[in-house]
């Protein structure tokens, strides 16, 4: 059975309300670690999409768009085709099945069919000798264009239904949008006694991991296909591969090498994945390809630029009575996750603070520039920023402490949202104090001259989402572990270590489960022929999700071994206990064997050792059409203080200091969690200060280099503290 | 076509590459040698940083016809230097990053810890303000390059016999970076 | 990047030589931190590259008993940053040598390179957009994209040149060879780099095709110089200047006998602001006059919408730099 609703209240797992009383004094979990593939890593040896070659390996490369908007009349390859060392071109026409990481919103070519609807849009793909041939070959292709108008502005789009970015569309060229209202919001605005409102924008930032894409394929002559590719959703990819290649899905195999970053920027399928496939399957020789920086702009998937109008009401003691948003969210081309963004920015608001009454009318809109997508924090951070903001005008409309006004309106814990999401433990004020404390808030703020200043922020996000994005009833994360006798254990895993540390977390739990050295676990991930299925790496879902099933496998394996050693001692299994690379009878510690000798016993007795287990969340959510979208089996919480000033004679604005606050529940390892907020707030100062993401009036990327979209340096991040 | 003369991590080779092939090119897909990672292919992201003659350059942006007869060393090659200089397992900058949680992805880390090695080369004591201006060139997406700093202090207070401080704790205080050296 | 056969000279004579009535398209490489940058975007398609790493004498710095300094060609932009003569003497160049790219740009890129670099500006090292440098008949900049264009001196092309080492030696009064098979010149830094408006708009300087830029030479400053260079960039590395301040100063107690003043990422050339000089020479040296000085260096400014914010901010940066010698 899967930990369905194990975890509901109180912290999922090591805590005297949910854990085992056995498990309480951690040997494993809680303290610092090294990664199981640090090393790795470290010597190079780790191999990522690009690192690999295959023989007779063919590279391939994509045509794209130069027109914002244009329907395509013809294209002849034939001279492309004719190019010695040119192996295959196809087009759209060879891969005309839609695809799309959201099931109801496939409209997502390969290869654009008739249309293409952003400069950088996929044309074609030539697969050759050599990637200079390859690219030799792209520029003999005539492809002639019907240029239509292109949309570059959102308010456009919203104004403007025809041409239809998508002729398919319904609604114009809105590609979503979602009206929900809790409470009457109209009467406690007409009430209250402090009304602030106020419009914000948020720009447009991508991911910018540092590895490109890339993707190899191959087609053997049984007919399977193996994909190997930067992703951090191979299942997702696995079944868009068969949908729009028209393969059993038992017949191909998708498999995720070491990834260099995603953040979001990986969680789509992506046209390269079909094009390798595909060129394999034409030319019957592996086929690779590695996007260019400037292509990793064009697939983008990034944060979308919103423009947000938020009135908040309040009583004059600080506390909230009503907030009420319009935003209008520019998409980009493409539908990719943005169903979800839309409803994300405004059901991801609803906490760490109470709202009495709460109203969100959010509209996203095709454009012809890139398509945006999911990225870190994923349509939760422009609304934040905004909502923040206004909380802090609210608060001098006051004179309030910024910070006690966040406290007064402290949702509280185990509690419902206003908009129904159910809210378990919740630290959101000791982060407040923390941070308070940690910046010296009290005697700091407003002393520091003009010009410089200390500010606060609060937000919350999920522990994964309540639903898959197809709707199914099986577990979200499997897990299988295999024993071997000489005291080792393997797990089995499809979660996709992104470099957030998926891998080392899984060997953490089982090494903790089973009281074993983490150097004794090997894990084996991200390879659909290997291992059960994991929905991916998204939504920070992973450590919550795959680290219960991993638990869940781990405790079944423990069950297991424990009986079977206390068989053989004939004792009660209550008191077999497995801890530092032993187990060992409570009751008479002197009795004592190895973990392989436990192994050995427990096969003898059980036959061969093995065990699995899963994860799936309990059914959660407001009882309404969109109320199960933002629903999560936990949130987390934050808060930051920033120390920043502005050089009133140049402008620049500098982010001195940073004091971050998380309760992420227990930190299964201090060092990675560490990491992760040091990561997230570095990207979060960057796109405030530096980054943006535009196109130009033609709507060709502004700047589609890590030159010219400016990522921090080592000289430019602020001193983090954690 | 051309036949190349390198010295590779010690190693004299001998390959056979197109002219235009830069050292990242003929590294990774002659030799094998991709501990060496293509970021940006543009010298904009620091990831194919390599040592020639000491020196970190960035291979992506090298011919590799140039570098005949200089001394090139890889990711690959500082864990065999360092047992062969008589010290064990993985070079000391290696296992500093490792140690402290330094490498995510890990994909921007062959190149920053090159610039780290060559760093420590020439000054084995280097500031915080030192390791930070020396490691500006490798742009890291995933850490916000404290832990990578804080590696690379490790390493240097191993060196030099320091207490290294426990990875994963706070970092020390009183050692803030001064103010950045710019307008 | 398209294949190209490469020829490595042993000596100036048979650089030059290749350069002498080509048959194909033929440039000089040094450090190559530009030029590869510009094959890989395909802006630059040369059939052979002259290399000058193996041409002996072009990688010294050589002080004169005097204090004249002569800087090859190939000396790298770090070696130049560290040199301990010119760090000591000609603190400006040390500056702008040290807020050069990255690191790793400034140990392979050379003195050369950094001067004959083509624009930064993204419409021109984008392969979509054929603009007025690249035979185009637009600079988009002008009503499109133009945060980083030019404020002083642009027309009919906006760039701005991106070098921080060119508004530096300016101010020190430098002057370049220009060697070819029949001969060599020699012209000032001044004058070698040319508008937008005045020469081939798809150049930036005089260097013609058959000529490679040998040495730099920098006469002996006067006694008593001060000098800095001020860079203001979005990020601590990597970035070209939003703009900068290249100033060369001499004092007489209490009032400012001379001064440069160049200005860098601001227009197509480095911009020597002699209505800035002239504010400040024989005036006091005091707040009143670095403000007269911040507004004679932004005389004729114009910006275009997105880069309006480089006029207050080269003044800042103007005041600064003087500030700084105080």
């Amino acid at each position: 059975m899967a930990a369905r609703d194990q975890h509901g209240i109180g912290a999922p797992w090591g805590d005297a309300a949910a854990g085992d009383p056995a498990n309480r004094a951690f040997q494993v979990v809680g303290k610092p670690h090294r990664k199981i593939d640090g090393l790795a890593k470290a010597t190079g040896r780790a191999q990522y999409a690009d690192d690999l070659v295959l023989p007779g390996m063919l590279h391939a490369k994509t045509l794209r768009s130069p027109h914002a908007h244009a329907m395509i009349v013809a294209i002849d390859a034939s001279k492309a085709k004719a190019l010695p060392g040119v192996h295959a071109v196809i087009t759209g026409a060879d891969l005309p099945i839609k695809y799309g990481v959201i099931p109801w919103t496939q409209d997502e070519h390969a290869l654009a069919l008739d249309k293409v609807r952003f400069i950088g849009d996929e044309v074609a793909a030539v697969a050759a000798i050599d990637e200079d041939t390859a690219n030799a070959a792209l520029k003999l292709i005539r492809v002639e264009y019907e240029p239509l108008h292109a949309f570059l502005d959102p308010r456009e789009s919203l104004a403007r239904p025809e041409p239809k970015i998508h002729e398919e569309s319904k609604t114009g060229n809105v590609s979503k949008h979602v009206d929900l209202a809790f409470g009457d919001v109209d009467a406690a605005l007409a009430s209250a006694e402090v009304v602030v409102e106020g419009d914000y924008v948020f720009h447009g930032t991508t991911h910018a991991a540092i590895e490109p894409h890339c993707a190899v394929a191959q087609f053997s002559a049984e007919g399977r296909l193996t994909v190997w590719s930067s992703t951090q959703i191979t299942h997702y990819v696995h079944r868009a591969l068969a949908k729009v290649l028209e393969l059993p899905i038992q017949k191909i195999r998708v498999v995720q090498p070491a990834l260099g970053g995603a953040f979001g920027g990986k969680s789509d399928p992506f046209s390269l994945e079909f094009c390798v496939a595909k060129l394999a399957m034409f030319t019957g020789r592996p086929v690779k390809m590695l996007y260019t920086r400037e292509e990793v702009f064009y697939c983008h998937r990034g944060r979308h630029p919103m423009k947000l109008r938020y009135r908040t009401a309040a009583s004059k003691d600080g506390k909230i009575d009503a907030v009420d948003a319009k935003i209008l969210i520019d998409g980009g081309s493409y539908s990719s996750f943005g169903l979800v963004t839309t409803y994300y920015s405004g059901q991801l608001l609803t906490g760490p603070y109470h709202f009495p009454t709460y109203r969100f009318d959010s509209t996203r809109v095709f454009t012809n520039k890139p398509p945006c997508g999911p990225k870190r924090g994923h349509g939760s951070v422009q609304p934040r920023f905004a909502f923040e903001v206004q909380l802090d005008e609210l608060a001098e409309k006051l004179a309030l402490d910024p910070i006690e006004l966040r406290r007064r309106n402290f949702q509280g814990d185990f509690t419902r949202t206003v908009n129904g999401q159910r809210i378990t433990s919740n630290g959101f004020l000791a982060c407040l104090d923390e941070v308070e404390r940690a910046s010296g808030w009290r005697a700091r703020r407003a002393k520091l001259g003009r010009g410089r200043g200390l500010g606060v922020a609060g937000s919350m996000y999920i522990s994964g989402t309540n639903y898959p994005v197809y709707p199914n009833k099986m577990p979200q994360a499997g897990i299988q572990l295999a024993v071997e006798r000489s005291g080792r254990v393997t797990v089995f895993t499809g979660s996709n270590d992104i470099g957030q540390g998926s891998n080392s977390m899984v060997a953490y739990v089982v090494a903790e489960e089973l009281g074993m050295d983490v150097a004794d676990i090997r894990v084996v991930a991200a390879d659909t022929d290997l291992v059960p299925v994991d929905l991916g790496a998204y939504s920070s879902r992973v450590t919550f999700m795959v680290g219960n099933a991993t638990i869940d496998a781990a405790r079944k394996l423990r069950t297991q071994i424990a009986g079977a050693v206390a068989k053989e001692w004939q004792i009660d299994a209550a008191r077999v206990r497995m801890g530092n690379g032993k187990v060992f009878d409570l009751d008479s510690t002197e009795r004592c064997i190895t973990t392989a000798e436990a192994f050995q016993i427990a096969e003898a007795r059980c036959d061969t050792l093995g065990a699995t287990g899963s994860y799936n969340t309990p059914t959660l959510g407001g009882d309404y059409r969109g109320g199960t979208i933002g629903a999560s089996p936990a949130y987390s919480f934050t808060a930051h203080v920033v120390e920043a000033s502005v050089d009133v004679e140049t402008g620049r604005i500098t982010c001195h200091k940073v004091w971050i606050a998380h309760d992420c529940g227990r930190a299964l390892n201090p060092m990675l969690v560490a990491g992760q907020m040091e990561g997230s707030a570095y990207m979060g100062i960057a796109e405030a200060l530096l980054e943006d993401h535009g196109v130009n009036r033609f709507g060709l990327h502004a700047g589609p280099s890590l030159l010219d979209y400016r990522i921090p340096t080592s000289v430019d991040t602020p001193e983090l503290r954690r | 076509m051309r036949v190349l003369h390198l010295l590779i991590n010690g190693d004299r080779v001998t390959v056979a590459a197109p002219e235009h092939w830069t050292l990242l090119e003929v590294l990774r897909y002659e030799l094998g040698l991709t501990g060496s990672k293509q970021g940006c292919d543009k010298g904009d992201c620091g990831a194919c940083t390599v040592l020639v003659d000491g020196k970190p350059v960035l291979a992506c942006l090298t011919l590799a016809a140039l570098c005949e007869e200089r001394a090139v060393t890889t990711i690959e090659g500082l864990l065999p230097a360092h047992v062969k200089s008589g010290g064990s397992g993985p070079d000391p900058v290696q296992a500093a990053f490792d140690e402290c949680g330094a490498l995510q992805c890990g994909f921007c880390q062959p190149g920053m810890m090159l610039s780290a090695r060559a760093l420590l080369d020439r000054n084995a004591c280097p500031t915080r303000t030192e390791i930070q201006d020396a490691l500006a060139g490798n742009l890291c997406r995933c850490t916000g390059y404290t832990q990578i700093v804080e590696a690379v202090e490790l390493a240097v207070a191993k060196h030099c016999g320091v207490a290294p401080r426990r990875p994963g704790s706070a970092r020390p205080r009183g050692r803030s970076r001064p103010p950045p050296r710019r307008a | 990047m398209k294949s190209f056969t490469l020829f490595n000279p042993k000596s100036l004579g048979d650089a030059v030589g290749a350069l002498a009535a080509p048959t194909s398209s033929v440039k000089v490489l040094a450090g190559g931190q530009d030029l590869l940058t510009e094959m890989k975007e395909h802006l630059v398609e040369p059939d052979k590259l002259v290399n000058l790493k193996g041409v002996p004498g072009l990688d010294r710095i050589e002080f004169t008993a005097a204090g004249a300094c002569t800087i090859g060609a190939l000396v790298t932009v770090g070696a130049l940053e560290e040199h301990a003569g010119v760090r000591e003497r000609l603190r400006v160049l040390a500056e702008a040598a040290g807020s050069v790219g990255s690191p790793q740009i400034r140990s392979v890129g050379t003195v050369g390179g950094n001067l004959c670099q083509r624009p930064r500006c993204w419409y021109y090292r984008s392969e979509h957009a054929k603009c007025l440098k690249k035979g185009g008949d637009e600079c988009f900049s002008f009503s499109g994209q133009n945060k980083y264009n030019a404020i002083l001196g642009g027309g009919p092309s906006y760039i701005v040149h991106p070098s921080d080492l060119a508004p530096a030696l300016v101010a020190l009064g430098a002057t370049v060879t220009l060697k070819c098979s029949t001969g060599e010149r020699q012209v000032a830094l001044e004058r070698f780099f040319t508008l937008p408006g005045e020469g081939d708009i798809r150049r930036e300087t005089v260097l013609r095709d058959d000529e490679v830029l040998t040495h730099v030479h920098v006469p002996a400053p006067a006694a008593g110089m001060q000098s800095t260079y001020v860079k203001f960039r979005e990020r601590g590395s990597y970035d070209f200047a939003l703009a900068s301040v290249a100033l060369a100063l001499w004092r007489d107690g209490a009032r400012v006998k001379e001064a440069r003043v160049v200005l860098g990422g601001v227009a197509p050339i480095p911009w020597r602001a002699k209505a800035a000089e002239a504010a400040l020479a024989g005036a006091a040296f005091e707040a009143a006059t670095f403000a007269r000085a911040a507004d004679g260096a932004v005389q004729g400014a114009e910006g275009f919408g997105q880069n309006d914010y480089k006029i207050p901010l080269t003044k800042g940066l103007v005041q600064r730099a003087l500030q700084s010698c105080g």
